[in-house]
């Protein structure tokens, strides 16, 4: 049964990219919204908000009860997530299924299955998605000795017990793999109570590439390409472009094969990204992670396909088949998108909320802006400081990074602090023009050579 | 107000209950009762309901219709005076979150106040429901109801009006 009525359980540019989404397909709207978003722009425009709850997200955006409940009595036939909240917990699935309400996401056992590293793994193995290579329990030093020559240096040796960095040593050689096996093993006991490691291949300079998948839960899935979310810091990322320029065809076409495979062997349903570390040195790729959900960053692959992926998630999730086949998807010329942060780089980054006191985006042929923010919005200190995310399309990835650095230059926002700068000085640095980049690149070459300026 | 981590005992409890497919629990623990009842038309409810976070079978969903997309305007929620209409020393008692609003403590009893009813600080004034949790909603001032805000049954929002108190 195709959604009549959808209620959007989200709130900043995505909620408003949401409604227009449903909109476009005349389906009506139903807004959550906590109390000082009662006036966002995605309230103003969806026909009906609700207000679910005080500004904690604990009371409002994170409580599947109150979602679920506020959908239900204001007659929603389906439910979007979003991204982030709670986008990625089988309990909103299964409230949503108790009550007749269609969600826009995977099965909750889906859910489940993929959020679940060991578990996903396995399925990935199991669908014959290249793995990290790695050991089994290391017992020894010797056994360290052993496996480091049959993985190759450098190596990674981990508690199994642990996280968070401790029990972790990287050994480059054979000698430095038996040294760090003593070492790491009496931190993790020390740590963990528990010595046991084990050790998989370390990439010292990785690009982060992900495929954006379309599942019908019919066992159909497509691909719409890849992107490249390289620039990154603390794991988050700040850039995302597609293609990804420094991937040859051969190993392209091999990577939306493992991640269309490892979906299809789920039987996902609706829009979701199939994780991968690629090696450049090594010309190889490793499985990361599945997000179940629609990703911050999908503009880019609209931008390339032509294809809009939330009309399509909705549409799945009303029972739809596919609107495309994968030969009807096209991909052309090189799109990259910029997050927009209301932070101060200069203050390690600090999340800058307030009143925006002049907008003036950029405008012009291949500039897309998705954004809730206006001249005289509030940026509310209780979520995350992302003001907008301006993506360009080009013939080429010199194209597109000369659109990108123009429309960067025209784009004005005062009020609070924002990350359009740092984004002018990655977009204007030669190992970014030269993708000569990597996921720690931001961290340790742009970030310290901008310190070093600024002492 | 419910204390939270009785709150999060019972929404596991609930969750729990939904998976499990089973279609009534009772429980009964000194002056503790729970009923759970996935039946929509559940007829069961429980005597004496406990103070705090009173369970009951859910009654009819009451549809609240979507307003065409050409008057984008906020559907009013009741036809309830307007608060224009108050007087100006009026103390509003709001909804501490969403929910299905309740003026009785389950269907066919009385009302717990009426216009005109005189209320003391904590006494409970109705019931708001999510998801077949029952929260009391306690009156923060005493005084005399002036006004009834919301429609018994129907949704409200966070923060919505629920009753007018005037001073005794």
């Amino acid at each position: 049964m195709a959604i009549k009525r959808l209620f959007i359980a989200n709130r900043g540019e995505i909620a408003l990219r949401i409604v227009r989404a449903a909109q476009a397909l005349n389906i009506e709207t139903v807004l959550a919204v906590s109390d000082p978003d009662r006036d966002s722009a995605a309230a103003r425009l969806a026909d009906r908000k609700i207000v679910i709850g005080p500004a904690s997200a604990a009371k409002s955006y994170l409580a599947p009860r109150l979602i679920v409940h506020a959908a239900k009595e204001s007659g929603c036939d389906g439910l979007h997530p979003g991204y982030g909240f709670l986008s990625e917990r089988a309990i909103l699935p299964t409230l949503c299924q108790a009550h007749g309400i269609a969600f826009v996401g995977p099965e909750p056992d889906v859910i489940d299955a993929l959020g679940d590293k060991l578990r996903a793994r396995a399925m990935a193995g199991a669908a014959g998605v290249p793995l990290v290579p790695g050991s089994d329990c290391v017992a020894s030093a010797a056994d360290a000795r052993r496996e480091g020559d049959r993985i190759g240096y450098p190596v990674l040796l981990k508690a199994s017990a642990g996280g968070g960095g401790r029990g972790m040593v990287i050994a480059n050689n054979a000698d430095e793999a038996e040294a760090g096996f003593h070492r790491a093993s009496a931190e993790a006991v020390a740590a963990f109570g528990d010595g046991t490691l084990f050790m998989e291949r370390f990439v010292p300079e990785a690009r982060h590439v992900e495929v954006q998948l379309m599942g019908d839960g019919k066992g159909n899935v497509l691909h719409f390409g890849e992107r490249d979310c390289s620039v990154q810091r603390r794991y988050q990322k700040l850039v995302e472009e597609a293609p990804c320029a420094a991937m040859p065809d051969h190993l392209r076409k091999q990577l939306h094969e493992s991640a269309v495979a490892l979906a299809a062997s789920v039987n996902y349903r609706n829009a979701g990204t199939c994780e991968f570390l690629f090696d450049v040195k090594r010309q190889e790729f490793y499985f990361i992670e599945v997000n179940a959900r629609i990703q911050v960053e999908h503009p880019v692959s609209e931008m390339i396909s032509g294809f809009d992926l939330v009309q399509e998630q909705i549409r799945v999730a009303g029972g739809a088949d596919l609107s495309v086949t994968q030969d009807q998807v096209k991909l052309s010329g090189h799109a990259i998108e910029c997050r927009i942060n209301a932070e101060d780089v200069t203050r390690d980054f600090l999340p800058s909320p307030g009143r925006i006191t002049r907008w003036q985006p950029p405008e012009g042929d291949g500039i897309r802006l998705d954004s809730h923010m206006a001249q005289g919005a509030m940026i509310p200190p209780f979520y995350d400081s992302m003001v907008g995310k301006l993506i360009v399309h080009g013939s080429d990835r010199a194209d597109a990074i000369k659109r990108l650095s123009a429309a960067l230059d025209e784009f004005v926002v005062e009020g609070v602090p924002t990350t359009i700068d740092l984004h002018r000085e990655i977009v204007a640095h030669p190992d970014f023009i030269e993708n000569r980049i990597h996921t720690r690149w931001l961290e340790q070459v742009l970030l310290p050579e901008r310190a070093k300026r600024a002492a | 107000m419910t204390e939270p981590v009785f709150s999060s005992a019972l929404q596991t409890l609930m969750e729990e209950f939904s998976r499990s497919g089973v279609r009534e629990l009772h429980v009964r623990s000194g002056d503790f009762e729970v009923y759970l009842s996935s039946d929509p038309a559940g007829s069961r409810s429980i005597a004496a309901a406990p103070a705090a976070a009173a369970l009951r079978p859910a009654p009819a969903p009451v549809p609240v219709p979507v307003q065409a997309r050409t008057s984008p305007t906020e559907v009013s929620q009741s036809a309830p005076p307007a608060a224009s209409a108050l007087p100006d020393d009026a103390i509003i008692v709001r909804a501490p979150n969403l929910g299905t609003f309740y003026r009785a403590p389950k269907p066919g009893a009385a009302n717990y106040v009426e216009v005109g009813s005189t209320v003391s600080v904590g006494d409970e004034v109705c019931l708001i429901e999510v998801m077949k949790l029952f929260t009391a909603v306690r009156a923060d001032a005493s005084g005399k109801i002036y006004a009834v805000l919301a429609t018994d049954g129907a949704m409200v929002e966070a923060g919505q009006p629920l009753f007018a108190l005037v001073r005794n």
